[in-house]
């Protein structure tokens, strides 16, 4: 049996103002209706701090949707978990900010779509990044730990330095930049998002430079596309083994993605325990360890730290969920992912919608708001 | 950023706390996951309150293992803290 997980994420809803083209959320999501209810997401971070949890991730959709959001995080702090909100920030006045904090939020991790306001509303499809910047400064006034994120993609990582330098001035103490990952709604996207080789070696060097510019004094984190690299990421540090998620209606998941992937069940915190979940539920078991693997994975020296990558992408790339995820150099279905970067940097049938342009162009699938 | 010195108060980063137990496993929670600090380290970020100065922290150090090299002492906990400070844990 493995020991407990060390955070929940906790996605309190899928309603966002937000339909950004690459969100994260499931491309079928849970209505309003289903979600749960306050005491039921306190028994859930109750059982998640017993449990050895230490961290608990209030993501959404958007979180300040939730009418309760600073009852929920007051509740996680009785349950000592350390709080995180993962938010846009549309919808955080300042009276409510200061509830937050009140509440014991601990960290806030506020979310760009670029560093221009028409480039970052083309991305978002709705008018929120002028919102954003306010709530960043209010965010900054207040005594509360600041994370940016931005996410970068072939549509805006030509301007990384002018990207930085917006965030320089909302004063963050991390800056996160992160290339897309290609599941949830990016995945349809990825033509128009994924970078071409040349952009992501600039990027290198500039967010290198960067980083020695500012040390000490804004820390930041750069997240590669993983198509480029040779290795796979050990997607959420491993299936089952650092990581639980509760969906908005209940439904505990080893990962954001892993409804994507076909025959997976997963048991809801209504009918049971988060520890007879984590413990008992097939779901968590699936890829939990080394025994699923099979070659190259089952002999290769990097198992234990790559766990053969990621089950989602695995599946979304090569229809197997079993297969070693294909961005790894060893995999035997690698050329696809080949085939993704040859694409990418070629011009043939990857042009980028027109940047600038209103109204946006049909080439984005958009996320859609569940009912 | 000014660089450590005797009258630097270092303290816990904003967003960064200790966990709840006291027992062995004590860790340092930050926004993005949780850091065990054992031995000297635990010891050095114990002392860390934004009260202290370095200088006092040092002698504290020098007291608590009997050394007489105060000189290592001061530069071991002042590379640690530099270290902390680039991870956005310390700040002084």
């Amino acid at each position: 049996m493995s020991s407990g997980p060390l955070a929940l994420i906790a996605e309190l809803t899928h309603r966002c103002p937000l339909h950004c083209v690459y969100c994260s959320n499931p491309v079928e999501m849970q209505k309003s209706t289903s979600e749960l209810a306050t005491e039921e997401w306190q028994r859930v971070f109750d059982e998640a701090a017993t449990l050895g949890a230490l961290h608990v991730h209030l993501t959404g959709g958007e979180p300040l949707a939730r009418a309760d959001l600073t009852e929920l995080v007051a509740g996680a702090r009785a349950a000592r978990l350390y709080t995180n909100l993962i938010t846009s920030g549309i919808g955080l006045s300042e009276k409510r900010l200061d509830e937050l904090i009140a509440a014991g939020l601990e960290h806030i991790q506020l979310s760009f779509q670029d560093c221009r306001a028409d480039a970052a509303n083309l991305i978002a499809g709705a008018r929120s990044h002028r919102l954003k910047v306010e709530v960043a400064r209010s965010v900054r006034r207040r005594p509360l730990a600041f994370t940016m994120n931005i996410v970068v993609h072939r549509q805006n990582l030509d301007r990384l330095d002018e990207i930085i330098a917006f965030a320089e001035q909302l004063q963050p103490d991390r800056l996160e930049i992160a290339n897309v990952q290609y599941y949830g709604w990016a995945f349809p996207n990825r033509h128009a998002l994924l970078p071409t080789r040349p952009q992501v070696e600039r990027s290198l060097v500039i967010v290198q430079q960067a980083q020695e510019r500012l040390r000490g004094r804004m820390r930041i984190d750069y997240v590669l596309p993983d198509y480029y690299a040779r290795y796979p990421k050990a997607c959420m540090g491993g299936w089952g083994k650092r990581l639980l998620l509760v969906d908005p209606a209940g439904s505990a998941l080893p990962c954001h993605a892993a409804g994507v992937i076909p025959g997976m069940q997963f048991d809801n915190v209504r009918q049971k325990s988060l520890a007879w979940i984590w413990q008992q539920s097939s779901a968590f078991h699936q890829f939990r360890g080394l025994d699923w693997m099979g070659e190259p994975c089952r002999t290769c020296e990097r198992r234990s730290e790559d766990f053969g990558g990621c089950r989602c992408q695995a599946f979304l790339l090569t229809g197997d969920a079993q297969a070693t995820d294909p961005v790894c150099s060893l995999a035997p279905l690698h050329r696809i992912v080949e085939r993704e970067i040859e694409r990418s940097n070629s011009n043939a049938g990857n042009a980028p919608p027109e940047r600038d342009t209103a109204p946006p162009s049909p080439a984005w699938t958009y996320r859609i708001d569940p009912t | 950023m000014p660089p450590l010195d005797e009258d630097s108060r270092p303290r816990l980063a904003a967003g960064c706390r200790w966990s709840e137990g006291r027992g062995a496993d004590r860790s340092v929670l930050s926004p993005e996951g949780a850091i065990l600090v054992k031995g000297t380290g635990r010891d050095i970020l114990e002392h860390c309150d934004g009260q202290h100065t370095f200088r006092e922290i040092v002698n504290a150090l020098a007291a608590l293992y009997t050394l007489t090299d105060v000189q290592r002492i001061r530069q071991e906990a002042a590379n640690f803290l530099e270290q902390l400070r680039e991870k956005r844990i310390v700040d002084f």
